[in-house]
């Protein structure tokens, strides 16, 4: 067993799986202590869909990050993506009773239940509900009602849900690997934890963590969270894309892109290549560059207009005051601000993850980007609500309490 | 037949070398001049032009003709343009004096100013009674320099494109992207003469030099002499292990080649690299197979490599051409007593001309004439392969100019390939819809569309 101030933060992800161990110290802060990674298989779209390779490259990535850290991972926070996932915003309310006026925690427990109450497909679970605003007696503005007098508690609530099965899948992934699951987030709202400083939250910020399978979004509007999405398309597709258009294999494809790959266009010249050095199994080829970028361009801004028009659907645009934050592998991507900020129409910007004391590497990379968001986001909620009964007795109810459908 | 023509460059150096003379006229002419000087220029007879006494007084040219003696009494013609005409027109037998006697008279001049955009016409006029290839580099003025210069530049410009056998022109605008923004006034400027004056020493090396595949006196004037006379010209030179690679990025970035893109729009390109006895073969081949992406299927290139000890480690390429469509007549007057190869260029040469009249937008590319190609591939292959067939085996024993003697043909044994491949990649948007690696994931459909397809598929973008 770990020391008991420790916070693992897991995300499977499609192109890498990436593990932050961090440890909370008393004073409120946080202490990365090593991060670990290894090359993700049998993940496809941010699934699992072997389920034993998928496993193997876990468990390689969880020894990575014990030999980093020098600790040994007992309980893990779990980030979760997958075209699956869908979210809604409710609203909860609860009439208190006769002769009492006086708001209390378990009101706060009522309302929340009260927004979870919708009708959803019986094989969907809820993961989140994510606190936006309070009302008491109508009025707005209440960050925290406990103790305020009132007659009506009301509540809006981000809530987002998803297909239980396919969530368990990654959990029973974990478990065989003789490890707990302390909780299960989707990635884009750790990443927002990692990325976003309460300014920005305040301001209004949207993340878009473009990683390899999946473009995770969440939009965070008067501190927050207005809006989250997930869009099964991301880094493979871009691979794929260059491989049916060049025709070239995919390792070669994911080469190409991540060391050529431009979102610009009109930047090359005329006619300009890139060479292709033959290797076994690949006989050598000049490949226009103008191409490579054209087919790049043409996904990632499909991606990106597939997000603005999501959000701007629900009319969320127009409250974004600090930008757009992009994050995640595929943010590497030559050129990815400009044409972010082209199409928002605001500031775009590659995001790293906010310093946190300790190993400084891993906020140089978006990569880990969620990785580290997963433990911040469980130092937060650590700090949120003491523990009742040992950290196990917690997941399993934690655990229970999401399954609930 | 090789070795007989190179025989006949040799003679042709030895026995009479062309005249050149470089004309300067007003303050931006002589300026280029100087620049020439300063950089050493070859054996050029520099003639200087003005109206202002001062500045003909401090130009190095050997020869300084001044305009308006009586009209503007040794000032300046005060930015108007009719003055300079005047000016021109009073000392006309001096002008014709120090033209006289040249083959080729190449009049560089700033237009939008009194003496530049009045006396450059007058002076081309004399020296097309010269009977001598004409050609005008015309430095263009800046737009913040106000409209009615603009203006002035532009009808000079249209009365040079008239008479001159070609014009170049330099828009001071586009040439400022050489010149950092928070570079000195006085550097961006000589800069700006830099390129002009390396344009000139070029065009000067091309015609003189004896090249292991020259270029001759009339191949430069097919590549100049278009409907639309705006030239277009790139320099690069480059030293190092890339230096192929990099010389030709280095001519392409030139502004005003417009990174390449302006090529895509001549006819005709004359590509001429120079370098010391070390240019191997590969490197040839390198500059010309990138090359070839430039430009498109139907424009006619001439190749000129001269060796010249003097560059040393250094490689030089210089790439010359003009945008339009070539004036009909000037083409089949080209190919008169020019060994056989040239005529059955010529034939091929009226065939494009036929073919080409139907689609008169040379802009646009993307399915070429079949007859166009079709008829300028033969007359590629002549004048690439007829070099190599007999050529290789001897040269290898024979003495100094042979190794260059061998890249000619590999480029163009190689360009066939380069053509193939593209042809393919036009093929591609048409292929059946396929989601590749995804193939057996679940879909992912928004707003109807199969997302897993690749994009450029779905919005039936068609590549080049």
């Amino acid at each position: 067993m770990g020391r008991e101030n420790i916070f693992v933060g897991l995300e499977v992800g499609t192109s890498k799986i990436c593990v932050a161990v961090a440890e909370a110290h008393h004073d409120g802060t946080l202490k990365v202590l090593g991060v670990g990674n290894a090359p993700s298989r049998g993940v496809r779209k941010g699934e699992i869909v072997d389920f034993e390779t998928a496993k193997r490259c876990v468990h390689d990535a969880i020894v990575d990050a014990e030999e980093k850290s020098d600790v040994e991972i007992s309980e893990v926070y779990l980030g979760i993506t997958g075209g699956h996932i869908r979210s809604f915003n409710n609203r909860g309310v609860v009439l208190l009773e006769e002769g009492r006026e006086e708001i209390d925690e378990h009101d706060l427990e009522d309302v929340r239940t009260n927004a979870r109450e919708v009708s959803l497909p019986v094989e969907d679970c809820i993961l989140h509900t994510i606190i936006q605003h309070y009302y008491v007696d109508g009025q707005d503005g209440v960050l925290n009602p406990v103790g305020l007098f009132g007659k009506k508690l009301e509540a809006d609530f981000h809530v987002v849900y998803g297909i239980r099965t396919r969530i368990q899948n990654a959990i029973r992934c974990v478990k065989e690997l003789e490890l707990d699951t302390a909780d299960v987030v989707i990635n884009s709202f750790a990443t927002a934890q990692a990325v976003l400083d309460k300014q920005q939250k305040q301001l209004g910020a949207l993340v878009i963590d473009i990683g390899g399978g999946t473009t995770d979004f969440l939009v965070y509007v008067d501190g927050a969270v207005k809006q989250s999405g997930i869009l099964a398309v991301g880094g493979d597709h871009i691979t794929n894309d260059m491989c049916i258009g060049l025709k070239i294999p995919t390792t070669r494809a994911e080469k190409l892109k991540s060391e050529e790959g431009s979102v610009t266009l009109g930047t090359a010249f005329p006619g300009e290549t890139i060479v292709l050095r033959d290797e076994t199994g690949f006989a050598g080829r000049e490949i226009e560059r103008e191409l490579v970028n054209q087919i790049v361009h043409l996904r990632v801004r499909e991606v990106l207009e597939i997000v603005r028009r999501l959000i701007d659907g629900e009319q969320n645009l127009h409250y974004i005051g600090a930008g757009v934050l992009l994050t995640g592998g595929s943010s590497q991507i030559r050129g990815l601000e400009d044409l972010a900020s082209e199409i928002f129409g605001m500031p775009a910007r590659v995001a790293h993850a906010l310093p946190l004391a300790g190993v400084t590497s891993a906020f140089e990379n978006p990569q880990f980007a969620t990785a580290l968001g997963l433990v911040k986001y469980a130092h937060l909620a650590h700090l949120d609500r003491p523990l009742e009964g040992g950290l196990f007795s917690r997941a399993i109810r934690k655990l229970s309490g999401m399954f609930r459908a | 037949m090789v070795q007989l023509n190179r025989q006949y460059d040799r003679d042709e150096e030895s026995a009479s070398p062309i005249s050149i003379k470089v004309v300067g006229i007003g303050g931006a002419g002589s300026n280029i001049l100087d620049r020439m000087v300063l950089d050493g220029s070859e054996e050029i007879q520099l003639i200087a032009i003005n109206t202002d006494v001062q500045s003909l007084a401090g130009s190095v040219a050997t020869h300084k003709v001044q305009l308006g003696r009586t009209l503007t009494r040794g000032l300046g013609s005060g930015g108007d343009p009719e003055l300079g005409l005047a000016a021109a027109e009073e000392a006309t037998e001096e002008i014709r004096k120090a033209l006289e006697g040249g083959d080729v008279i190449i009049v560089c001049a700033g237009l939008g100013g009194g003496t530049g955009s009045g006396a450059t016409p007058w002076v081309v006029q004399l020296a097309k009674e010269e009977k001598a290839l004409i050609l005008v580099i015309a430095a263009l003025p800046f737009t913040f320099e106000g409209r009615r210069r603009c203006a002035q530049a532009t009808a000079s410009l249209e009365q040079l494109g008239a008479s001159a056998d070609a014009v170049i022109c330099f828009e001071n605008d586009r040439m400022a992207e050489i010149a950092l923004p928070r570079m000195g006034i006085h550097e961006a400027f000589a800069a700006a003469d830099l390129t002009i004056s390396r344009c000139i020493r070029a065009i000067v090396a091309i015609l003189r030099r004896p090249g292991l595949l020259k270029i001759g006196f009339d191949d430069v004037r097919a590549v100049l002499r278009g409907r639309d006379s705006r030239g277009l010209f790139g320099f690069g030179e480059a030293v190092g292990e890339n230096r192929a690679h990099e010389a030709l990025a280095l001519a392409l970035k030139n502004p005003l080649m417009n990174r390449g893109e302006m090529l895509h729009d001549s006819y005709h390109a004359i590509i001429y690299i120079r370098g010391g006895s070390n240019v191997t073969l590969g490197e040839v081949q390198t500059i010309m197979e990138e090359l070839n992406r430039h430009i498109n299927d139907r424009t006619k290139l001439f190749m000129g490599i001269s060796v010249d000890p003097e560059m040393g480690q250094r490689l030089s390429v210089s790439i010359i051409s003009s945008l339009g469509s070539p004036v009909g007549p000037e083409v089949s007057r080209l190919p008169q007593a020019v060994p056989d190869e040239r005529i059955s260029k010529a034939k091929s040469e009226h065939v494009i001309d036929a073919g080409r009249s139907v689609p008169d937008k040379p802009a646009e590319f993307p399915e070429p004439d079949p007859s166009c190609s079709d008829a300028l591939l033969p007359e590629m292959d002549i004048k690439r392969f007829s070099v190599p067939e007999r050529e290789p085996v001897q040269d290898k024993e024979s003495a100094p100019p042979p190794p260059p003697k061998e890249p000619a043909p590999k480029p163009a044994s190689r360009a066939p390939d380069v053509k193939k491949a593209e042809a393919k990649q036009e093929v591609l948007p048409f292929e059946p819809v396929s989601r590749g690696r995804f193939e057996k994931s679940e879909p992912t459909i928004v707003d109807g569309q199969d997302l897993d397809v690749p994009a450029f598929l779905r919005k039936h973008i068609k590549f080049r």
